[in-house]
């Protein structure tokens, strides 16, 4: 019998490595397409004028002899403590660049997969849909880091050369394991937020739309059950406010408001875990319609 | 008779994308094809004559009247387009209904139409299913269903054929037809031969933005049939059926792969060829492996134009 | 003219009113009501005796007027066009015999009245909830009415705005956002004429006001200069006249090309 011979294919003898990291092809891509569109640049080059801002304010408070004149009463705001590194770290300014980064580069990470139907291609090849997620989650991952841990970390360095010693270091040994674990904290709380809005639609537009309601939402409901309620614990209701209770308790510094860190901690982590379920269960290879 | 299409000079460019360029042609009723590989200017082509783009230079008329914004024209022309995306929250019936709403049709006449248009095409049993469980077929007849509901004189369809089975494109290429006998004009666009010539003998010849060639469908087999072909043959006995061939007087070269025992043949008279073929393998003891043809194909043929 | 309007709008108010965006956005404007209900339940517990008259005021000028109307606008009016061009359903409304300047209108009309029933559903229960009781008044329901229509006016307003962003631009939504809730909150805080420069104010000036507040920290309050009623009005007509007659304009000449 005549061998079959199919046109072009030829047989691979060769051993199927499994790729180490799965994933990372997925983030670099999402990385790559996100710098590809307009204004993201311009955008991105924004969000970096905080850490400017507040590495001015390290300068300064090294130079305050100098800088008297200019800054009178400034030696208290200009002091640079773990509150220093928890006002950067929980910045309103830092949250809304965050996403509106993400309403240009991450608002259609899974919501264009559904529209053009290619989470069936993700899945024909060998991946699992953790690594999918995965993939997903280290672009946001590392939008969100370059934007804190990164600046932090610098602002730190900053601290050290400009002081030119290591007493402020001895004086808060544990000030990088607080900027370190905050910043993964965020990591994982935007990750949750944003891949959660991009799950719901394929509409990219209507994704942005839910992502900002939602955060501002929050916000505003916690500010009407605190003018009616006059409670602290209208917080909780709040995602920017959990997450400024959150890092005020990673920095050992006054919780802005009066109700335990843990509680907050408590709700951002259940948000986190209820928007994985609902994201895995969203996340099919076949669309079913009913 | 009077076209009912006429383009004049007409060129569009997309930044430094040529789209299409120094187009004049002018369209009887019937049926016309469009055809040329993916990247042709035929889709610009039929934007430009549906009034969804307007044209660097040059104009297009229809009827002896401009296009854009033209509502008139609007109500007797239906367009098929090229892409797959409808009103996706809504059912085949209600998407129809809709859209026939937009020419003034009252609920009952637009209800009417759909249906009617919903049976032309096959698609009468899942009408109230939502089109984004529509199977690809499904979606390309529904399309088709949209573009003839109104009735329209013009119809203008962008690879109508793309996605559809073979007793689905059969029964497409008879509605088409149907259009012609019912004096209307059709202009369609494919990149596939043998389709298009299931439909109509009249083609237009479109790459890289330029009409390379107008006419009836012999005469493009003609061009295929000066061009000379070639046919790839693997077999244990390639030498043998070289020696058998090379004394017709059709062949015009020979070229011998021994490494994987095949012989390619250069032919202008490939139904001869295939002819003799046949009949060789019938009469001896040969035994063929593999048949292919390395340029059969429209890209070859279009190839070959340009470069004359 | 008036009749390509109806069937355009017809078709989008259909097709809308299915979309699951629709189910969501009734969702979150039902968020008003849901807190009402709360709040409603904390006072006849006896725990609160403020006025349900308060308690809307607060729901009307945080909720309402710098959230919801700016969301539901800037989402359907972006859509306008944007929402053609993504799903590349264009070719099918621009080869129907209908004027472009119909489609915008059409659709606008179409969108605006499926953002108000989610409004006027919204501020209706929520001000219900919050004061329905022996004391309510022919004048409450005037005043709900009159809540409702100022509200009514800042979405026309709002989504004339975004609808001709989305005849302009590849991207109206994130312009949207920055001047929705960037922009209108901003300009609010300064003083003079530039606080004119914003739809919020000209609603603010409909509306009751907040009393300023003065001392170190004053210049952090919105310091409203209201505009005469009657004028505030108009400037809200001319502000949908002029940008619905932009939009209309502008897609009745363009050409839409997919993003490929």
């Amino acid at each position: 019998m005549a061998e079959v011979r199919e046109k072009g294919y030829h047989h691979w003898n060769g051993q199927l490595k499994e790729r180490y990291w799965p994933f990372w092809p997925i983030t670099r891509t999402g990385i790559k397409l996100a710098f590809q569109r307009k204004r993201f640049k311009f955008l991105f080059a924004c969000s970096f004028i905080p850490a400017i801002s507040f590495a001015v304010g390290i300068y300064i408070s090294e130079r305050l002899e100098d800088f008297k004149f200019m800054a009178q009463g400034a030696e208290r705001a200009l002091q640079v403590n773990p509150n220093f590194f928890k006002t950067y770290l929980t910045m309103d300014f830092i949250y809304f660049m965050i996403l509106l980064l993400m309403a240009l580069g991450g608002a259609g990470l899974i919501a264009d997969d559904f529209r053009h139907k290619a989470v069936q291609l993700y899945f024909a090849r060998p991946l699992t849909a953790t690594d999918y997620l995965l993939g997903k989650a280290g672009v946001v991952v590392f939008f969100v880091g370059i934007l804190t841990f990164l600046p932090a970390v610098v602002l730190l360095l900053l601290k050290l050369l400009f002081s030119g010693s290591f007493r402020f270091f001895l004086d808060y040994p544990w000030l990088i394991l607080s900027v370190i674990f905050f910043s993964a904290f965020l990591m994982v709380v935007f990750t949750a937020f944003v891949l959660l809005a991009s799950s719901l639609s394929k509409n990219r537009n209507y994704v942005i739309a839910i992502m900002f309601a939602a955060y501002y939402l929050s916000e505003i409901t916690r500010g009407i059950f605190y003018l009616i309620f006059r409670t602290p614990y209208s917080a909780l209701l709040s995602l920017p406010a959990n997450l400024q209770q959150v890092g005020a308790a990673f920095f050992r510094v006054k919780t802005p408001y009066a109700i335990p860190w843990f509680l907050s901690l408590t709700v951002l982590s259940l948000f986190c875990f209820l928007a994985y379920l609902l994201i895995k269960r969203k996340l099919r290879g076949v669309e079913v319609i009913k | 008779m009077t076209p009912v299409i006429e383009a004049r000079n007409l060129s569009r460019w997309y930044g430094n994308v040529l789209g299409i360029s120094e187009i004049n042609l002018d369209i009887e009723p019937g049926i016309t094809a469009l055809l040329g590989p993916n990247g042709a200017g035929k889709s610009t082509f039929m934007k430009i004559i549906t009034g969804q783009l307007k044209p660097n230079l040059g104009q297009v008329r229809i009827y002896g009247q401009p296009v854009w914004n033209n509502r008139e024209i609007f109500r007797r022309l239906g367009f098929c387009p090229e892409v797959d995306a409808f009103y996706e929250e809504l059912n085949g019936q209600e998407f129809l209904t809709g859209l026939l709403s937009f020419y003034g049709f009252g609920e009952a006449e637009c209800q009417k139409r759909a249906l009617q248009a919903l049976e032309m095409v096959g698609l009468q049993d899942v009408a109230r299913r939502p089109i984004r469980s529509y199977s690809r077929g499904m979606r390309q007849r529904i399309k088709i269903a949209q573009t003839v509901a109104h009735d329209p004189d013009i119809l203008i369809l962008d690879e109508p054929l793309s996605g559809l089975d073979p007793l689905s494109k059969r029964r497409v290429i008879r509605l088409i037809k149907e259009f012609r006998l019912a004096g209307k004009t059709v202009v369609v666009s494919s990149h596939v031969l043998p389709e298009v010539e299931a439909m109509t003998s009249e083609i237009i010849l479109i790459h890289h933005g330029k009409i390379l060639a107008r006419g009836d469908i012999h005469f493009i087999r003609e061009l295929l049939d000066s061009h000379p072909h070639m046919i790839r043959i693997k077999s244990p006995h390639f030498r043998e059926l070289a020696r058998l061939l090379a004394g017709e007087e059709y062949i015009l070269n020979i070229t011998f792969e021994p490494q994987v025992s095949a012989v390619v043949f250069e032919t202008h008279h490939r139904d001869k060829f295939y002819d003799r073929l046949n009949e060789l393998i019938l009469d001896s003891d040969l035994r063929l492996e593999e048949i292919t043809s390395p340029d059969d194909n429209l890209q070859a043929v279009f190839d070959y134009l340009v470069e004359r | 003219m008036k009749k390509e309007i109806l069937r355009v709008f017809s078709f989008y108010f259909y097709s809308g009113k299915k979309s699951s965006r629709a189910r969501t956005f009734f969702l979150l404007s039902a968020a008003s009501v849901l807190m009402s209900l709360v709040i409603r339940a904390y006072q006849l517990a006896g725990n609160w005796t403020e006025s349900g008259q308060v308690v809307f005021q607060n729901f009307l000028m945080v909720f309402f007027l710098q959230f919801l109307i700016v969301l539901l606008a800037l989402f359907y009016g972006s859509s306008l066009v944007v929402e053609e061009l993504d799903n590349r359903t264009m070719p099918y409304l621009i080869t129907r015999p209908v004027r472009r300047a119909a489609i915008i209108l059409g659709k606008y009309l179409a969108y605006l009245s499926l953002a108000t029933i989610m409004l006027f559903s919204s501020v209706l229960l929520s001000y219900l909830i919050l004061n329905l009781g022996p004391e309510f008044s022919l004048e409450d329901l005037e005043t709900v009415i009159r809540y409702s229509l100022i509200l009514w006016m800042g979405l026309a307003a709002y989504l004339s705005f975004f609808g001709f962003l989305s005849t302009w631009l590849k991207k109206p939504i994130l312009v949207g956002l920055a001047f929705g809730f960037g922009w209108e909150s901003v300009i609010q805080y300064f003083p003079g004429t530039t606080q004119k420069l914003s739809v919020a104010h000209y609603l603010k000036s409909l509306l009751p006001q907040y009393t300023t507040s003065g001392g170190k920290l004053g210049f952090l309050f919105i310091r409203l200069e209201p505009t005469r009623p009657l004028l505030a009005v108009l400037i809200l007509v001319g502000i949908v006249a002029l940008f619905l007659t932009l939009a209309c304009i502008i897609f009745s000449y363009r050409e839409y090309l997919f993003e490929d």
